[in-house]
C-alpha cells in the first residue's frame, strides 16, 4: 500500500490556458497544495479546496462576458477548476428555473423558483455538473481511468461522461444492489464491480483503490475539482433571476457539499460584484428522517455528527457520514437557515404535490426538498414575499420504486362507451 | 507495512476509555492523531494507522466491537 500522501499521479499536466487556479487549500490550517489529484492536507487530513486567483478572474469576468458564453454550465468557465477549454459534458447545465406559482399557492409562497435538474444532461441528474467539471479536469492531469462508488446517480453520469470522454470507467457497488440500478450503468459500459460486503466494506476498500491505484476517483482524489461544479447551480440560479441572489434557498443535503457550493457559488458572484451583496440569504438544508445526521446535530446545537446507518427511500440523499456536513452546519448557522428532515411518506407527498402542480416529476430527493419547503413555509420561516428557490436535483424516472403502493389505481373501465359514461364521466 | 487513514467517531460512553492506547498494545499497530475534536458527549478523531494490513483490520474490527464508528478518512464515499 502506498502512503496516500503520494497519491498516485499519471502525468505532468499539459499546457496551461486558462490557469486562474493558484493552487489547493487546507480548508482548515491554511497550507497550501499544487494543483494535483489530492484531496487530503498532508499535516492536518484537513479537506483541501481549490484556489482561485480572484484577481484575476475580476478583470476578465463580466456579466456580459458570462452572457456570450455556451448554453451550458461552461459559461461560468472562469470560475470552475479547469486549464483548457472543456471538452466533455459540454451540454450539463443552464437547467431552467421554474417560476412556480401553483407550487407557491399551495406553500402559500408569492415568489417561488425551482431550480430544474431533472432535465440536466445527459444522466438527469445534478451530478451532470459535478461530474462534466471531475472528467475534463482529470484528462488535464493525464488520467485515462475514472472510477466512482456509488448506487444510483453519480454511477451514472460517471460512466456516461467516461464513455463519451472514451476514457475506461470503474464503478463499485454493493454486491446485493437491485438489477434495475445496475443496468441503468451498465448499458455504458463500464467495468461494474460487485463488492461482497456491506456498505462500509464498499467505502474502506475504495479509500485503499484510491490511494493505490492510477484512477481518477471523483469523489475522493478528484473531489476538490468535483464538487466545484456545484457552484454553477448557484451561478445559473443568480444569473436566471436577472441577476440576483435569492433570500431564501432550500438545498438537499446528502454529503453538503452541495449545500455549501451553492453559498460559495453566491459568495463568489457577489465578491466579484456580479451581483449585489445579499447578507440575507438564508441556506436552508432538507434531509430524509432516516438519514438525517446533520438535521440531528442542529436540531441537538451540536457541531458533531454521529453517523447514521440509512434507511430510508431517498437512496440519493443516504450518506451515513457525510464528509462535508461540518461545513453544511457552519454555512446553514452563518446564513441563519435552518435544517428540517422528512418522513418517507413525506416525501413521496412531496414527490407528488411537485409533480400535480408543476409539471415536474422529481427523483425522491426532490421530495425531500419539497417537504422541507412545505415545512418552512408552514413555520413561517419562508415569508410569503420571500424571493425562493428549491434546488430539485434528479429526475423521478429513476425512482419509479418509491411509488409503489402510493399513487391511486388507474380507473378500469369496458371498452364501450356506456361504461366510460357511467365510470369515468357520468354526465 | 501499510499505513491507512481513518475517521472515528466515538459515542458517548466510550469518551473517557483510552481505547487508541488499547489497540496499540493489543495488536501491532501505531496509531498516529492528526486531528481530533473530543467533548464530554461524543468526539471524532482522525489518524493514520500503520502496521501490517491483517493487524490493521484487527484493531479496526475491535475498535467497532467497542462501539466506536470507523470510517475511511473520506467518510462516506458510496454515493446515490
Amino acid at each position: 500500500m502506498n502512503n496516500p500522501s503520494a497519491s498516485p499521479q499519471p502525468s505532468p499536466e499539459g499546457k496551461k490556458g486558462l490557469s486562474l487556479m493558484k493552487g489547493l487549500k487546507c480548508r482548515e490550517c491554511g497550507r497550501i497544495y499544487d494543483l494535483a489529484a489530492i484531496h487530503v492536507c498532508d499535516f492536518c487530513f484537513g479537506p483541501l479546496e481549490v484556489d482561485y486567483d480572484y484577481e484575476a478572474i475580476g478583470k476578465i469576468l463580466s456579466r456580459g462576458e458570462i452572457e456570450k458564453g455556451p448554453n451550458s454550465l461552461w459559461r461560468y468557465k472562469y470560475l470552475l477548476p479547469i486549464k483548457e477549454e472543456p471538452t466533455i459534458g459540454l451540454h450539463a447545465g443552464m437547467t431552467p428555473l421554474v417560476r412556480a406559482d401553483r407550487l407557491g399557492k399551495a406553500l402559500g409562497l408569492k415568489n417561488l423558483y425551482i431550480k430544474n435538474d431533472t432535465v440536466n444532461h445527459p444522466t438527469l441528474s445534478f451530478k451532470d455538473r459535478v461530474v462534466a467539471v471531475a472528467i475534463n479536469r482529470a484528462r488535464e492531469l493525464g488520467f485515462r481511468t475514472v472510477a466512482c462508488a456509488s448506487t444510483g446517480n453519480l454511477a451514472n453520469s460517471v460512466s456516461a461522461h467516461a464513455a463519451s470522454a472514451g476514457m475506461d470507467c470503474y464503478v463499485f457497488i454493493p454486491h446485493d444492489l437491485e438489477a434495475g440500478k445496475v443496468l441503468g450503468n451498465l448499458i455504458y459500459r463500464p467495468t461494474v464491480v460487485s463488492v461482497k460486503g456491506n456498505y462500509d466494506d464498499v467505502n474502506r476498500l475504495c479509500s485503499e483503490i484510491g490511494a493505490e491505484y492510477p484512477w481518477a476517483f471523483v469523489n475522493i482524489n478528484i473531489r476538490p475539482y468535483y464538487a466545484e461544479g456545484s457552484k454553477t447551480m448557484a451561478f445559473e440560479t443568480a444569473e436566471q433571476l436577472g441577476w440576483r441572489v435569492p433570500d431564501q434557498v432550500v438545498v438537499p443535503i446528502a454529503s453538503g457539499s452541495l449545500l455549501t457550493k451553492i453559498w460559495k457559488g453566491f459568495q463568489e458572484f457577489s465578491s466579484l460584484g456580479l451581483v449585489k451583496r445579499h447578507p440575507e440569504l438564508r441556506v436552508n438544508g432538507a434531509q430524509a428522517e432516516g438519514c438525517s445526521p446533520v438535521y440531528q446535530a442542529f436540531a441537538a446545537g451540536r457541531t458533531q455528527f454521529i453517523p447514521v446507518k440509512p434507511k430510508t427511500i431517498a437512496k440519493s440523499l443516504a450518506i451515513g457520514n457525510p464528509a462535508d456536513g461540518y461545513y453544511a452546519l457552519d454555512v446553514i448557522g452563518k446564513s441563519r437557515g435552518q435544517v428540517e428532515a422528512a418522513s418517507d411518506p413525506e416525501i413521496v407527498n412531496g414527490m407528488v404535490l411537485l409533480a400535480e402542480t408543476e409539471g415536474i416529476f422529481a427523483e425522491t430527493a426532490g421530495g425531500v426538498t419539497v417537504a422541507c419547503l412545505k415545512k418552512r413555509a408552514e413555520k413561517g420561516a419562508i415569508r410569503p414575499d420571500d424571493l425562493t428557490v428549491a434546488y430539485i436535483t434528479g429526475n423521478g424516472l429513476k425512482t419509479m420504486e418509491a411509488l409503489t403502493g402510493y399513487l391511486p389505481e388507474p380507473v378500469g373501465i369496458d371498452p364501450n362507451l356506456a361504461s366510460f359514461q357511467k365510470i369515468v364521466h357520468p354526465s | 507495512m501499510t499505513k491507512l487513514r481513518f475517521h472515528m467517531t466515538f459515542p458517548e460512553e466510550r469518551v473517557k476509555e483510552p481505547i487508541l492506547y488499547e489497540i496499540s498494545q493489543k495488536f501491532r499497530v501505531i496509531p498516529n492523531i492528526r486531528r481530533a475534536d473530543v467533548s464530554d458527549r461524543s468526539g471524532w478523531v482522525e489518524l493514520e494507522m500503520e502496521g501490517e494490513l491483517k493487524e490493521i483490520e484487527r484493531a479496526v474490527q475491535y475498535l467497532r466491537q467497542r462501539g466506536i464508528h470507523v470510517d475511511p478518512l473520506e467518510k462516506t464515499i458510496l454515493e446515490g
